[in-house]
Parts: C-alpha cells; sequence; structure tokens
C-alpha cells in the first residue's frame, strides 16, 4: 500500500536531482542568455536582444585562428592517442606477455594525476630535454592526458573480441598485420570512433597543459581566458556559447557512438 | 596413396599435463574422419596443432606429405571451422566466405563465382549481403563451413561445431555436413566428444583418451567390437560384464558372471582358466522374452524398472542379486512382457571380449 510516508523518500530525491539539474544548467543558460544581450557589458536587464555578437565573433580573425589551432592540435592529439592507446591495450591482452598488470597501470597514471601536476612535470621534462614551448610540446601533453581514455576503450571492446576472430583470419591466409587492420582494427572500430572523439574534446578543452607548454600562438581556452582579464563582454559569452554548443553535440554523439558499440 | 594427414610420434604438454601422448595417425584424403572423445582427451589440441595454433612439444605433423610442423597457420592448406563460428561480424556473408579468397589473390570475378557457387551449395544466396548478426545459428554454421572450405584446404577441420546448436537442428547439420563431405569430396576432420555425432557422419572415428588414441576404425567396428572398456563405455549404452575364465574350447570360452554361468567367443584373445575379462553385451542384442529360450546365453531375471523411450522401451532386469542387465525392447514385444518374471538371452557371437586390463591375478 502507497502512503504518503513512503512515498517521501522518493519525492525527496526526485526534487534533489532536479535541484541538481538547475544548479548545473543554470550558469550556462545564463552564459547562453548575455550571448544574445544588445549591450557592451555583461549584467541584468538584458532589455534589447541581438545576434549582432555573434557575427562579431565569426568576423574576429583572432577568434578564427584558435579554433583552426586547437583543431590542429586536437587532431594531431587524437591520432598519436589513438595509435599508442590501441598498441598499448593490444599489449595488455596479448598472451605471452609479463606485467600487464603494471603496463595497465602506468597507462592509466595519467588520467588520475592532477592536471595541474602532470602540467609543472611536463614543463620540467621538456626544458630537461630542451625541447621548446609551443605546438610540439602542448601535443605531447594533450596525448599523455588522453592515452588512458583511448586504452580503457579499446581494451572494453577487445576483452569482448571472441578471441578466435583473430585466430579464423589467421587460418584464412592473413598474416598477423593484415589480421589486425582487416580484423581487429575493424571490431574496435565503433569504441575507437568514441576514443577518439573523446581525445579530441580532451585537448580542445585542455588549459592547465597548455597554459604551461604554450607558446605565443593562443588556442581557444588561452585566447578566451585572455579575454577575460581584459573585462567581461557579451563576445565571449557568445565565443563560449558556441564552443559549447559544438563541443556538446559532439561528445553527445560520441555517447551515443560507444554506447551502441557496447550493446552490439 | 599417400595419407593427406599424418601425425608422427606427435607430443604435446603444458609443464607437466600431457595433452597429447605420442600420437601417430595417418588419414587417407576423401574421408570422414572424427576424433571422439571426453574433454581434455587432446582431440582439439591435435586439430590446433595440425591447423597451426599449437606447436607440438615433439614429433612431426605432414600435410599431404610436406612437413608443416613449424608452418604458421596462414601458410597451411587446412582451415578450420571454429566452435563459436568466428566469423567476422563486420563483414557480410560474402565478405567473409571472400575473406580467404582475397589473400589467395584471386581476381574479383573468380572471387564472386566462388563466392555464389557455394552459398548455392548451402541455399543462402539470398543471404550474401547479410550480416552475421542477422542470421540464425544454422545459417551461421553454414557460412562458417563454407567460408572454411572456399580456399579449397586439403584438410577441413571442424572444432565441435554443431555444440552451439539445438538438438533437432543439429540432427539437420549432421547429414548436411556429411553430404557436403559427399559432395565435395574435401576430406573432414571432425572433433566432438558426441558419440552420436560420431556415429552418424563419420568414415573413420578415433576414439582419443588421455592424449593416446584408444581405438580407430569405422563406426560398425567401434560400436560392435570395441577394443577396450573405455570405447565400449563411451559409444553407445553397454553392459559390461566382468566374468572370470572358467573353461576353454576352440572358440567357445566358459565364464562366470556373479555366480551365472555363460559363453561368449573370446575372439584373438586366448584366455586361461581364472583370468579375467570383460563380456560387452549391447541392450539391443539381448532378447527379452516370457519363455526360455532354445539357444544361445539364457538367464532368468526379473523386471526391476520399465522405462519408456518413444520408440523403444529400456528394462532393466535383475539376474542375480543386485546384479542388473539393461535391455532394449521393441513397442511390439513389450506387451508380452506383462509379468515381473522373463528370460533374458543372447548369441554369444554378439558380446565382445575384452581384455581386463587391469587386472594381474
Amino acid at each position: 500500500m502507497r502512503t504518503l510516508l513512503s512515498d517521501a523518500p522518493r519525492a525527496s530525491l526526485t526534487a534533489f536531482y532536479w535541484a541538481f539539474i538547475l544548479y548545473l544548467l543554470l550558469p550556462l543558460t545564463l552564459m547562453m542568455a548575455m550571448s544574445f544581450k544588445d549591450a557592451n557589458f555583461v549584467a541584468f536587464p538584458i532589455g534589447e536582444w541581438t545576434f549582432d555578437w555573434y557575427v562579431k565573433v565569426m568576423q574576429d580573425k583572432q577568434f578564427l585562428e584558435a579554433c583552426l589551432y586547437s583543431i590542429m592540435i586536437a587532431a594531431a592529439t587524437t591520432l598519436a592517442a589513438t595509435t599508442l592507446g590501441v598498441w598499448i591495450a593490444m599489449l595488455i591482452v596479448a598472451e605471452g606477455i609479463r606485467g600487464q598488470v603494471i603496463i595497465f597501470a602506468l597507462a592509466c597514471l595519467p588520467a588520475v594525476v592532477p592536471g595541474m601536476i602532470s602540467a609543472i612535470s611536463l614543463r620540467i621534462f621538456i626544458s630537461t630535454i630542451d625541447m621548446p614551448t609551443g605546438t610540439a610540446a602542448i601535443i605531447l601533453g594533450h596525448t599523455v592526458h588522453a592515452v588512458p581514455f583511448v586504452v580503457v576503450m579499446a581494451l572494453t571492446r577487445l576483452r569482448s573480441m571472441p578471441g578466435n576472430l583473430v585466430d579464423a583470419a589467421r587460418d584464412l591466409g592473413a598474416d598477423s598485420v593484415v589480421a589486425f587492420f582487416r580484423v581487429t582494427l575493424p571490431y574496435l572500430g565503433p569504441a575507437l570512433l568514441g576514443g577518439m572523439i573523446f581525445c579530441v574534446l580532451l585537448s580542445i578543452d585542455d588549459f592547465v597543459r597548455t597554459f604551461f607548454l604554450g607558446g605565443y600562438r593562443p588556442t581557444l581556452p588561452m585566447l578566451i581566458f585572455a579575454k577575460v582579464q581584459g573585462g567581461m563582454s557579451p563576445e565571449i559569452n557568445a565565443m563560449a556559447t558556441l564552443v559549447l554548443v559544438v563541443t556538446a553535440a559532439v561528445g553527445l554523439y560520441a555517447e551515443f557512438l560507444t554506447r551502441r558499440a557496447r550493446t552490439r | 596413396m599417400e595419407p593427406v594427414v599424418q601425425f608422427d610420434n606427435v607430443n604435446k604438454s603444458y609443464g607437466k599435463h600431457v595433452a597429447v601422448d605420442n600420437l601417430n595417425l595417418s588419414i587417407e584424403g576423401g574421408k570422414f574422419v572424427t576424433l571422439l572423445g571426453p574433454s581434455g582427451c587432446g582431440k582439439s589440441t591435435s586439430l590446433r596443432m595440425l591447423g597451426g595454433f599449437e606447436t607440438p612439444t615433439s614429433g612431426r605433423i605432414l600435410l599431404s606429405g610436406k612437413d608443416v610442423t613449424k608452418v604458421p597457420p596462414n601458410k597451411r592448406n587446412v582451415n578450420i571451422v571454429f566452435q563459436d563460428y568466428a566469423l567476422f561480424p563486420h563483414m557480410s556473408v560474402a565478405k567473409n566466405i571472400a575473406f580467404g579468397l582475397e589473400l589467395k589473390g584471386l581476381d574479383n570475378q573468380a572471387i564472386h563465382r566462388r563466392v555464389s557457387e557455394l552459398l548455392e551449395l548451402v541455399q543462402l544466396q539470398d543471404y550474401a549481403s547479410r550480416l552475421p548478426a542477422e542470421l540464425s545459428g544454422g545459417q551461421r554454421q553454414r557460412v562458417a563451413l563454407m567460408r572454411a572450405l572456399a580456399p579449397d584446404p586439403d584438410v577441413l577441420l571442424l572444432d565441435e561445431p554443431l555444440s552451439a546448436l539445438d538438438a533437432k537442428l543439429r540432427q539437420q547439420m549432421q547429414i548436411e555436413l556429411k553430404a557436403i563431405q559427399e559432395k565435395t569430396g574435401k576430406t573432414f576432420m571432425f572433433v566432438t566428444h558426441d558419440q552420436e555425432e560420431a556415429l552418424t557422419m563419420s568414415d573413420t572415428i578415433v576414439v582419443m583418451n588421455k592424449g593416446r588414441i584408444e581405438q580407430m576404425g569405422d563406426p560398425h567396428t567401434l560400436y560392435g567390437r570395441p577394443g577396450s572398456v573405455f570405447v565400449a563405455n563411451f559409444i553407445g549404452e553397454t553392459n559390461l560384464l566382468r566374468s572370470t575364465v572358467v573353461g576353454t574350447e576352440g572358440d567357445v570360452a566358459a565364464l562366470s558372471w556373479n555366480g551365472i554361468t555363460i559363453t561368449a567367443n573370446p575372439g584373438g584373445l586366448s584366455p586361461r582358466v581364472g583370468e579375467y575379462l570383460y563380456v560387452v553385451l549391447r541392450p539391443e542384442a539381448i532378447h527379452c522374452s516370457a519363455a526360455e529360450p532354445t539357444s544361445g546365453n539364457r538367464i532368468k531375471g526379473k523386471i526391476r524398472q520399465r522405462v519408456f523411450k518413444g520408440n523403444h522401451t529400456s528394462l532393466m532386469v535383475e539376474v542375480g542379486a543386485g546384479t542388473l542387465l539393461n535391455t532394449l525392447v521393441h513397442p511390439s514385444d513389450v506387451a508380452q512382457l506383462n509379468g515381473e518374471d522373463i528370460w533374458v538371452g543372447w548369441n554369444p557371437e554378439t558380446a565382445t571380449v575384452i581384455p581386463d586390463r587391469h587386472a594381474h591375478n
């Protein structure tokens, strides 16, 4: 029998849930709303609405260049992290290799080390090997951070792979390289795509590592940070809104892909 | 004729565990050969060694006369149908079958022709563009079979491919497999623990136990004249009568089985008086009747259990204190056996005599 008393925990749980959602979305909503404000400063009330800030952002050469730079770094990071990550995952599931647990632990370490520590140690590292700060150093830093995510995603998929798929390919005349590219890699496909999109998002989003390892060319977060220091303007809100919409769409798509890969 | 497959003193051990113990086996071309045995008897290991996925600890494996002991799987002209089929999930049926052909370097036209020919053989023409996930178990089985047959291997290896199917489909596939083997004239090497599968399909059955060959022969011989207690027990239902030799005269040995005197043909054995022997008696070789039989072995007994099995009835007949015989009675004969007391009898020639290896009295 349902009573008000037995419903109370459920009702409070629901209330907390909605409070949490509000807490999550309110700042974002505010930021987005301000990007449509027809004035030079960020404050209530909004009064006049406009798309001018978006037009301005799209014509902002600095913004476009930073976008391009971020995308370039994200692409390079993704390529490097995916290659390394799949390779490490293959090592971990391979037979006859010792210390697979240690390999796995080491591969996952960068994901749990605080960004700050990671950034400082990377900075010390590159100056020790006389590597200049800038694009290459940023890519290195982002890759180190992204590899664990690829490893975990590839590993989950590899572990669900029937062991004799590769045997079957070998049996039908494929050497191990052909078997990898024609059977293992396509099998990893969906999980890998999800992992790659995750790499892209991690890289585009990264601020701390980029801050420590970057040169004079700003990435998108660096640019926005610099602009915020010059004072808030609805232009920044428009920029942030654009970034939010694009990354959220890509992120949701990645989640959809990995979900489908898991159920297939 | 040169054998297609030859195992020459092949051993395989994992640490202290001996999986295959000095295997010597040669298999003629065009035959359906089954390796039969319980799990862990070394049959699958033998198959994997022939496929190239395991390397023998010692010994040689010859394929069409060539030593392939150390040749990797992709360079051997054998193909495996795996237990769970191992179809490539991201490739269509046609692509799966074409895989081995592409790697052989055939041109597109030849591949296309071969794939349609094989699909036609198993009536899956309409499924060429489907993914394996969209097929039924039996269809997947056929695709796996065709994929393995496509590159025209010297031997087709089948690793318990029917075990994932339900009983009805399994029987159907047994007949289909045998038909395909006959149609293609390929050498099939089939591994199973299911004696019924082995009996249904094989030209030759190799019974393995503890890494060794127990007995090898055609299904009739193995069933009718098992060479060891293990084979007698593993293939079909059986009554094993452990008896002492009382006397011999030519082809007839008088035996004492739990105090009951019976006769048997010891075959090639020349047993001494006092020696222990096993008499292998199949349930269907025993004749149950209300009246005493006029010839052969005959014992008076009591029916202790009747089990109706549809096309026959299984009777457990007590012939001595606590000594039971498992017998098989046809439906038409059951009616006259309504009483508890009956006679069981058999022709001594239908029973097989096996030496008791473990008795050193």
